[in-house]
């Protein structure tokens, strides 16, 4: 799903934010991606999504090679990720509906699907009664489960989170993990990054780690009290899912935009 | 996203960064509505003389003034001589005594200047109506050559072209054709570089959102679309305003054109629905543009 080919990112200046990565995520695993800060957790997550540029190797995402995708394809690459960002990146004068539903009228669905799509998006992380909040009424956690209800308003192949529990209180940390090992569950592939050890020890997972940009670990670990899933899986699933066209496939997907 | 709900989102979301940069962008509509608004007086100038030029053509005569004491058979044996010439359209002969009576007829207040000078104070004259030049323009070279013959002939005291003057009107409105769409020119590229900061300075503002947009993937289209159409809209509008503010002013000195010659001159006609239509579209295409040329090389 994400294959990494001795890819090195250098920023202007000549420092190396990444150093010949080779590794590979197949479909379905989730990923705890840690390191120090500044040991290039976030630069490999931009590259993913193509919102930064390898300097060098080879970066294959879904089958498509991101390092040299055309400009004009991009947007349907990113249609395929969620990703949840550290700051959040909620638009301030926006209502927490405006927020979520970005991608629903991007895809051009009518007000009122992009109404039920956000809706059960919201309702997935225990908000859909904050629809017409503005973020700033919102707590940090709040804030951040938005965030994470945008990343899954379309139900990506990929979810991808930088540091999602970094500002959060404990038991709120554990509640947007099960979220993501949720989703997971589901089959799409998360690569979470955090320097949180404690969380990783306790949940298990494969964990890649990073120093000063190289890979120096990739390792499956058991964990010491994983969270028990059960209770998601008793949910309706059909009410969690956001009611998105299909693609040929089966799997909700975004239709091509015949806007471009 | 189909094409028509893209158009509906561009403009809900144009409405929006207008109404939110509401100071800015009535500059930008202000800018543009007050460079075309004066391009516009030039234009309607420019047709208004145009029109009376074309009538006055229809009118033009020329005036063989004949010596005093010409005597009135002598008056029609030279009217018969120039029906001859080509070109003529026809010779109107007018005697000392009917040009006394007309003058009488325009100016019956001082219809006292002409009596009682125990002889005839006006000229007899030649009305002589040419055939249509071609574009109205110069005469023929052996028309003027004819004319240049009566100027020298002992029976003539002064041949009156009113064409000379007609070209010298004509000349003149080619100049203010010429000096508007210069000013018009100029004061649009201010237009256009006004509404390119302005949208500049919305992108800016909405920087984060724009962000946010293209990560969640959003096609370039759909990120500049609402620019373009702000662009778009802040042009109609100006020129909206513009053409309000020319309908304004036609009619303010089309109500003096009965006391004021040059008021008749300048404002018998307004623009016609092809000049509004033109002033719209010059309106919305310096909009557009200065959207394009603000986003151009902006990587949002």
């Amino acid at each position: 799903m994400i294959q990494f080919f001795h890819v090195s990112k250098l920023y202007p200046g000549g420092q190396a934010a990444l150093s010949d990565l080779t590794f590979d995520i197949p479909r379905g695993q989730f990923v705890f991606l840690t390191g120090a800060s500044g040991a290039g957790k976030t630069t490999l997550l931009k590259l993913i999504f193509r919102e930064e540029v390898p300097s060098e190797g080879q970066i294959v995402v879904n089958g498509r090679n991101v390092s040299s995708i055309p400009p004009g394809k991009i947007p349907f690459l990113r249609r395929s990720i969620g990703v949840v960002f550290q700051d959040f990146r909620l638009i301030s004068r926006k209502t927490v509906f405006e927020n979520v539903s970005y991608l629903p009228r991007i895809l051009g669905l009518d007000a009122k699907t992009q109404r039920a799509v956000a809706y059960q998006a919201l309702r997935r992380v225990g908000l859909a009664h904050r629809m017409n909040a503005f973020p700033e009424q919102l707590s940090g956690g709040e804030q951040q489960r938005v965030a994470i209800a945008r990343a899954l308003i379309n139900d990506p192949e990929i979810l991808i989170a930088d540091e999602p529990t970094g500002n959060l209180d404990p038991d709120l940390s554990q509640e947007i993990l099960r979220l993501f090992l949720e989703v997971n569950l589901r089959g799409t592939t998360v690569l979470l990054a955090t320097h949180d050890r404690d969380t990783i020890e306790r949940v298990g997972r494969r964990v890649v780690t990073l120093e000063q940009g190289k890979l120096v670990s990739d390792v499956e670990l058991l964990g010491k009290d994983p969270p028990r899933l059960e209770a998601a899986e008793e949910r309706p699933t059909e009410d969690l899912r956001p009611q998105l066209p299909s693609s040929p496939a089966g799997r909700p997907g975004p239709p091509e935009d015949t806007s471009a | 996203m189909n094409l028509l709900q893209a158009l509906r989102y561009f403009f809900r979301e144009a409405l929006v960064n207008l109404g939110r940069g509401f100071r800015v962008s009535v500059l930008a509509i202000l800018t543009i509505a007050v460079s075309l608004t004066l391009g516009g007086v030039f234009l309607l100038a420019s047709r208004n003389l145009s029109g009376a030029v074309e009538r006055w053509r229809a009118e033009t005569r020329v005036v063989i003034y004949l010596k005093p004491d010409t005597p009135p058979a002598e008056v029609e044996r030279l009217a018969a001589e120039a029906r001859q010439a080509a070109g003529v359209r026809s010779v109107q002969p007018v005697s000392a005594a009917a040009a006394r009576q007309r003058f009488r007829d325009l100016f019956p207040s001082l219809s006292g200047l002409v009596e009682g000078l125990g002889q005839e104070p006006l000229p007899a004259s030649l009305e002589v109506a040419l055939a249509e030049t071609p574009g109205g323009k110069a005469l023929p070279k052996d028309l003027a050559a004819w004319l240049d013959g009566w100027r020298r002939r002992p029976e003539v005291s002064m041949v009156d072209d009113d064409r000379e003057w007609l070209r010298q009107v004509e000349t003149l409105v080619a100049v203010v054709r010429g000096v508007g769409l210069a000013l018009g020119l100029v004061l649009l590229g201010a237009a256009i570089f006004t509404i390119a900061s302005v949208i500049r300075l919305t992108a800016y503002l909405h920087h984060e959102e724009i962000s946010i947009l293209r990560l969640v993937g959003a096609t370039e289209f759909f990120i500049r679309g609402p620019f373009y159409v702000e662009g778009l809209l802040q042009g109609v509008l100006g020129a909206g305003i513009a053409v309000a503010g020319l309908y304004g002013a036609y009619h303010l000195v089309h109500a003096r054109a009965t006391a004021s010659l040059l008021a008749a001159m300048l404002a018998t006609d307004f623009l016609g629905g092809r000049q509004i239509a033109f002033v719209i579209l010059l309106g919305a295409a310096a909009g557009l543009l200065g959207a394009v040329a603000s986003l151009r090389r902006e990587s949002l």
